[in-house]
């Protein structure tokens, strides 16, 4: 059996989209300042270990670790590097969570960095470049060069959202007055939140729905931006976290899954999931995180959820695939308030990846906030005490979803 | 080239690194050469030039791959049994795509269809008629092939996909 792991503390970087006052290590280290200014106890002399993460291809500086080590003070320092698309941040966190709980000798205290500075580079040469590899395939196959780039412009990341959005909308009968009352929550609660890029304060639905169309049935005002900020994340064993800080989080439960991928098949075949709204990599990882968390009734046990949803639908989609809500309750969700600031289960209250992208970070973000809500420390906080929150990322070929659940007490009905 | 920008006031940050300096460079990412698994595709894009559809089903689950997949992820099993598929289908997903035409510069709407043809298990992308308002589509709306004219190398041959006539009972509850 592994160790208790917890988490102590979270930092951010401002996040703007062009964070050209900063270089990249600079606003790694910022990150990595905020994180170790909550715990004043510790010094980087007290920490053990580094993982770090972000897609290099989107800013175009390959194998970053390698010369902004002194930046986040991992010199002479076991450091591990993990990238894996949209889920990087989540792969970090979880990274940083085995490492800790191996139990492997002088290490207990870790350090997950993820950052991204999307302003350096292009990034949708880098999203291209994720499935070239599938979609050359079709192009070998006869699939004619203008049907191909139509699915690339139409295109990348919002191309394959788009579909997800059809068939959501079709599945639960929602209109886009719907999914824009999922934004205008977002970029409202973002605006409260400190590091949060996007901030409108009185975004109505009407002036979302009065921009043009990206791709049917998302608009320009419903999409994430791209952003350029950096996150860091403390877990440290049990004992030592009473140590430094009051209210230490512990991580309960902890799944990467990945699953049969949608719109386009392995090798240039049929893909197999005919419904891609149907996520069923967040099914299966909510019930393996779950388990390990001992939580049975998800929507009573957990308190906050931050969930990756770059485009509204699929916010709506992961909150229901994760067991919150039962399937196509979301959207009346929203309207009722239940997922506001002050409701029952509030839900994106930093205001989540529609407001704030900073692809490698993004799937950081979530668990940070999480656990920040716990704390009490969160710069947009719930009202209400918060015992058991989650943290979840997307990323991949639409199907892997990473999980983290996090609570004030430890998990010891199997430890 | 080069430009100068000032860091923003802020107070949790070392005062001492004040300026940046922009380079402009480029990343030149070479050619790729993906290599892939074509054995199992012959029969299937042979049968594409006779105007035949069929697609490999996996012995153990019954899946029915269109294309034919080397192997069945869910069973780890080689399909190898092959079957003929009907030239209808079904809308599974669709999008609308706003793309400009390289020559005129006007915006193109064009739907963006997945089509799920009726005997297999599995979707691909098309396109639809160049006739069909892409207010009209949706989910579920049936299709038939539209064969292009000339025979060409495999996927190519199916031009666009035609809608046929939709008889089932709850039409109107489709389209919303």
């Amino acid at each position: 059996m592994g160790r208790q792991v917890a988490i102590v503390s979270a930092g951010f970087s401002e996040h703007a989209s062009k964070r050209s006052d900063v270089s990249m290590p600079e606003l790694v280290s910022e990150a990595v300042e905020d994180c170790l200014k909550n715990v004043p106890s510790v010094g980087f002399d007290d920490i053990d270990a580094f993982v770090n993460g972000n897609m290099p291809a989107f800013e175009g500086s390959n194998i970053p670790e390698l010369w902004m080590t002194d930046w986040m003070g991992a010199r002479n320092k076991p450091l591990l590097r993990v990238t894996t698309g949209g889920t990087t941040g989540g792969t970090v966190a979880i990274a940083g969570y085995y490492n800790v709980t191996a139990g492997l000798p002088g290490i207990d205290t870790v350090l997950a960095i993820a950052f991204e500075q999307q302003s350096q580079g292009d990034t949708a040469v880098g999203l291209a470049s994720v499935a070239l590899g599938e979609i050359s395939i079709l192009n070998t196959l006869g699939l004619p060069y203008d049907q191909i780039s139509r699915l690339l412009s139409g295109g990348a990341a919002i191309g394959v959202a788009s579909y997800q959005a059809t068939n959501y909308m079709r599945k639960s009968k929602i209109t886009e007055e719907d999914l824009a009352r999922v934004v205008v929550q977002n970029r409202r609660n973002a605006a409260k939140t400190w590091w949060a890029h996007l901030k409108m304060p009185d975004l109505t639905i009407e002036q979302v729905l009065d921009t043009p169309y990206i791709s049917y049935p998302l608009r320009y005002g419903m999409v994430c931006p791209a952003s350029d900020g950096a996150c860091a994340m403390l877990f440290t064993t049990e004992e030592k976290a009473k140590d430094m800080c009051d209210i230490p989080v512990y991580v309960n439960g902890v799944a990467s899954v990945s699953n049969t991928p949608a719109i386009l098949g392995y090798d240039g075949s049929g893909a197999g999931q005919l419904d891609p709204s149907e996520q069923l990599g967040a099914k299966k990882s909510s019930d393996i995180a779950f388990g390990q968390a001992g939580i049975s009734f998800p929507r009573k046990e957990i308190d906050y959820a931050e969930v990756y949803s770059p485009f509204p639908n699929q916010e709506l989609m992961w909150v229901e695939q994760l067991g919150l809500f039962e399937e196509t309750t979301a959207p009346e969700m929203y309207e009722t308030g239940v997922t506001a600031l002050n409701g029952e289960l509030p839900v994106c209250c930093s205001g989540g990846v529609n407001s704030t992208n900073a692809i490698g970070a993004s799937a950081l973000e979530r668990p940070a906030e999480a656990a920040l809500q716990i704390m009490g420390k969160a710069s947009n906080q719930v009202p209400k005490t918060v015992h058991t929150s989650i943290g979840h990322g997307w990323g991949g070929s639409l199907n892997l979803v990473t999980l983290m659940v996090m609570s004030d007490e430890p998990q010891r009905k199997w430890r | 080239m080069s430009k100068r920008t000032e860091r923003k006031d802020m107070d949790y940050i070392k005062k001492e690194y004040i300026k940046t300096r922009t380079m402009p460079a480029s990343w030149y990412l070479s050619s790729y050469k993906y290599k892939f698994n074509i054995t199992h595709m012959q029969p299937f894009l042979d049968k594409l030039k006779e105007r035949k559809l069929v697609g490999l089903q996996c012995s153990s689950c019954n899946q029915v791959f269109f294309p034919p997949r080397l192997v069945c992820g869910q069973c780890m099993v080689k399909p190898d049994r092959w079957v003929d598929i009907r030239e209808t289908g079904q809308v599974a997903t669709f999008t609308v795509s706003y793309l400009k035409d390289p020559e005129t510069g006007e915006v193109l709407e064009r739907p963006m269809v997945l089509v799920r043809p009726d005997d297999a298990d599995t979707v691909l992308l098309s396109q639809l008629s160049p006739k069909i308002d892409f207010k009209d589509t949706y989910i579920g709306m049936p299709l038939k092939i539209h064969w292009k004219d000339e025979i060409t190398e495999g996927l190519g041959n199916i031009e666009y996909y035609d809608p046929i006539d939709d008889d089932s009972e709850d039409l109107e509850l489709r389209k919303d």
